[in-house]
């Protein structure tokens, strides 16, 4: 019954998409206020009906409701029910339910929180997302059902959720995607609606910012879990493999990255307003043809859930009406855009106009690197892939110009910069940078190269970073001077030093890592970078769906004791699978991870060790940079755009300007 | 008019990217095979699991249309078909069992063999024994051979030991009737 009220309110919610699609925008165009008020309405009813239909969904796991085809697909009686409720997005019926909630979220929040904008502006907006929805919801509804029932025959037990999902890395990872992911539709929208009216002014900037940097926060953070998870459940003791799934949420985040950068320059010098515009519309094409990629089985990845071409052929409908139609609306509107400001050729402009290069040359790389072994196939020229040392070569080559910008960028003054009032300061953190980059590597008794380069670089944003915020605040440089800098400051640089610290997570620990595969019987010992492993043997296990065995390690360092470490193999008796747990013991300077491996015939256990150096500031610095996030979405004149009138609002542009460098020098 | 053609770019790219995509869709090798039909049986060599010593190959299909049914004691579907199963064997269908089991492997707490045979014996005793032999597959190789996703599955072999049917999922009348039966009489009757 429940399930029955849950496929009925999907129904409805595709109604309202309809209706949200349809008369907004066609009272936008016609003026008529009656049309456009339905927008707000609508749009919540939308939500609502969809929660329902969510929460009815996550009733029948919760209650083992196997006459579902798609809970005894992916649920099983014996998982436990935290692990039941994030089943619902387990499979592809749910992740796709879950994908589509989130839009229906985030299009609430817009209607809720838009109430200082124009009513045009807003019915347009939520018109175009509706219409994404449309989309999504026939999806779900036409090829992609959960609420499928297998009646009257049905299942006594479920197939089990993959072992790999039962985790709880796994519980917030997908969710906080999505919400990233899906996130960037509002950007999109608002980028859409401005094409559509022509008006593509500061103000469509400054709503826009706030909305793409709350789903550049949650991508930040989502690709920063996916990592860390299959980082410690993987067992393979990497944090990033290049697999196209990465790769398709990768992307996004460059782009959005980018398009940070260029909605900020467009609401304060009205410039670039094209080159914006196309990058929030290629922000949300690539997170839908992320969602094609991993949904359609196009490409071969652990991600990859079953699947059936006519899925992906209704997504790639999807992705052809909206990126095509966009991209079309772009070629005939956009050749007509202005840029108002004026600049010089060394100007803030100009530096960050650059870095948007490097980062959308960044996404190309990235882009053709996942798509080329496709395209190859295609045209019949055999199988190739396209693997880590192609990427990490593309990335160490535009990653210096590109960190060197980010140095001199806040540095820089907008409209005109003279190069010589630089100098100084440049020469200054080069020599800092280059000094402290070389001291850290002199700590490890194998120089690297490539990880004096990275810390180099990460030295080059910390100290230019540092030389920001004492040229912002003036000779006066004491504690109150920096309170006056605003929220939105304060988030570029936390935004800038926690790439710094991810930067230096990266360089360290992909040089520095040691590993080794070890078979040790009970109370021997192995010796890895200075430290003791002594395995004191196994122990069986026994989990609610799962049994296995734990290998006790314990760590000496110098005679210490400082770490004692149980890693896992786990055996999940419905799906029969296997699951290695690797033990970690974090540190800010290092892990400690084993990972057990196979009994061997003599009865000795194998066992891989590694020693991982400032692998943990790789998502350190991620969540400083969505720290940064936060702070700039939360200044002052976004919170107050929300509720103040026009008016006030009018006032906040003039005080901004006041603040901004020019007019403090 | 050379601007123009800079707005126009993204849209092209687009475009040929959809032409791969879509290829790609269609081209895609791992969409067939995904139920393992009308190929012949893998060769195997395996143990009966209640007497280790006697081996059998794939000669044991030769001749008659068998059912193979992939099961585990520790599978509560599995447990659910025996019965229906033992009905078949009633009426006269050789169904084989592919016993599909990891406990035996140290890693696992390490269960003994006569432990595993008896609570074959125990379950079978239960709830009615429909299979001729159980095939034993240890390390779970015959199964990965055979496309098996999960337990319990059931396959159709004719007389030449080729698969003519793949059935996931538990066997009952429905089933019986509407999807395994027509295929085995078409065999059978061949």
């Amino acid at each position: 019954m429940i399930t029955e009220v849950g496929h009925f309110s999907l129904v409805l919610a595709l109604l309202m998409s309809i209706l949200l699609a349809v008369y907004p925008m066609w009272g936008a165009a016609r003026n008529d206020i009656r049309m456009m008020s339905l927008a707000r309405p609508l749009a919540i009813a939308m939500l609502l009906f969809t929660l329902i239909a969510y929460a009815s969904l996550t009733w029948a796991f919760i209650n083992n409701d196997f006459s579902l085809s798609y809970v005894a697909q992916t649920s099983n009686s014996l998982l436990p029910v935290y692990y039941r409720i994030t089943a619902v997005w387990g499979g592809h019926e749910g992740s796709f339910l879950l994908w589509i909630t989130i839009l229906a979220l985030w299009t609430g929040a817009v209607a809720l929180f838009s109430r200082p904008m124009p009513l045009q502006m807003v019915a347009r907006v939520l018109a175009i997302l509706g219409l994404v929805a449309v989309g999504f919801y026939l999806f779900i509804l036409l090829a992609s059902n959960p609420f499928e029932r297998m009646l009257p025959f049905f299942p006594v037990d479920g197939r089990d959720l993959n072992p790999l999902l039962q985790d709880i890395g796994m519980i917030i990872h997908p969710p906080t995607l999505y919400m990233g992911y899906v996130g960037f539709s509002v950007a999109f929208a608002f980028a859409i609606a401005a094409l559509i009216s022509g008006k593509l002014d500061s103000t469509w900037a400054r709503w826009s910012r706030p909305w793409t940097l709350a789903a550049w926060i949650f991508l930040t953070i989502g690709i920063a879990l996916g990592s860390w998870w299959a980082y410690y459940e993987l067992g393979w003791g990497g944090w990033w493999f290049w697999d196209p799934v990465e790769n398709a949420s990768f992307m996004p985040w460059l782009v959005g990255t980018g398009l940070l950068h260029s909605l900020a320059v467009t609401e304060k010098r009205k410039i670039f307003q094209s080159w914006t515009i196309l990058l929030a519309i290629a922000a949300f094409s690539l997170s839908l043809l992320g969602t094609f990629l991993v949904r359609s089985g196009v490409l071969v990845s652990v991600h990859s859930f079953a699947s059936d071409p006519t899925r992906g052929l209704f997504i790639l409908g999807i992705l052809i009406v909206t990126i095509g139609g966009s991209l079309l609306l772009y070629a005939l509107k956009a050749p007509g855009l202005k840029g108002q400001g004026q600049y010089h050729a060394i100007s803030r402009e100009v530096l960050m106009m650059g870095n948007n290069v490097f980062l959308t040359a960044a996404t190309m790389v990235v882009l053709l690197g996942t798509l080329l072994p496709l395209v190859h196939k295609e045209l019949g020229l055999g199988s190739i892939s396209i693997g880590a040392p192609f990427f990490d070569q593309m990335f160490t080559y535009l990653i210096v110009p590109f960190v060197f910008l980010l140095g001199v960028g806040p540095l820089s003054r907008w409209k005109k910069q003279s190069p010589a009032a630089l100098k100084n300061q440049i020469l200054l953190a080069l020599g800092l940078s280059l000094s402290a980059g070389v001291l850290i590597n002199q700590a490890y008794s194998t120089f690297s190269y490539l990880a004096t380069l990275g810390s180099v670089l990460a030295c080059w944003i910390f100290v230019t970073s540092v030389q920001e915020v004492v040229q912002r605040t003036g000779k006066a440089f004491n504690l109150n001077a920096l309170t006056k800098l605003t929220r939105s400051h304060w988030g570029m640089i936390a935004g800038h030093v926690g790439f710094a610290v991810t930067l230096m997570g990266i360089a360290l620990t992909s040089q520095y890592s040691v590993e080794k595969d070890v078979r040790m019987a009970a109370g021997e010992s192995a010796e890895l970078a200075g430290y003791q492993f002594v395995f004191k043997g196994v122990k069986p296990l026994n989990g609610p769906n799962y049994t296995g065995t734990s290998g006790h390690v314990d760590v000496f360092d110098k005679g210490q004791l400082v770490a004692s470490l149980d890693a896992q193999k786990r055996f999940y008796t419905v799906q029969r699978s296997m699951m290695t747990e690797a033990a970690i013991d974090s540190g800010i300077s290092r892990d400690l991870y084993v990972a057990l491996g196979e009994q061997l015939d003599n009865g000795d256990w194998g066992l891989r060790l590694y020693v991982k150096p400032f692998v943990n500031w790789i998502w350190l610095g991620a969540l400083i940079m969505a720290l940064g996030g936060l702070l700039s979405a939360t200044d002052k004149r976004y919170r107050l755009s929300k509720v103040a009138l026009a008016k006030k609002s009018k006032q906040y542009t003039v005080s901004h300007t006041a603040s901004s460098p020019e007019v403090l020098k | 008019m050379k601007k123009i053609w800079l707005f126009i770019l993204p849209l092209i790219a687009f475009v040929a990217m959809t032409v791969f995509l879509l290829s790609g869709l269609f081209s895609d090798p791992r969409y067939q095979n995904e139920v393992q039909q009308d190929r012949a049986l893998p060769p195997f060599k395996l143990a009966d699991v209640m007497q280790p010593a006697k081996q059998y190959d794939e000669s044991l299909f030769h001749g008659q249309v068998t059912l193979l049914n992939v099961w585990g004691v520790w599978c509560v579907t599995c447990a659910v078909e025996l019965p229906f199963l033992t009905q078949l064997k009633e009426q006269g269908i050789p169904i084989v069992g592919l016993y599909y089991e990891q406990e035996l492997d140290p890693d696992f707490g390490g269960k003994s063999l006569p432990q595993i045979q008896s609570e074959i014996t125990q379950q079978l005793s239960k709830l009615g024994n429909p299979y001729q032999i159980n095939l034993f597959d240890q390390d779970r190789s015959y199964s990965m051979d055979l496309g098996v996703t999960g337990a319990p599955e059931t396959f159709i072999i004719d007389k030449q030991g080729i698969i003519r049917l793949h059935h996931i999922g538990d066997v009952n009348q429905r089933v019986w009737q509407n999807k395994i039966a027509p295929v085995y009489q078409q065999w059978v009757n061949q």
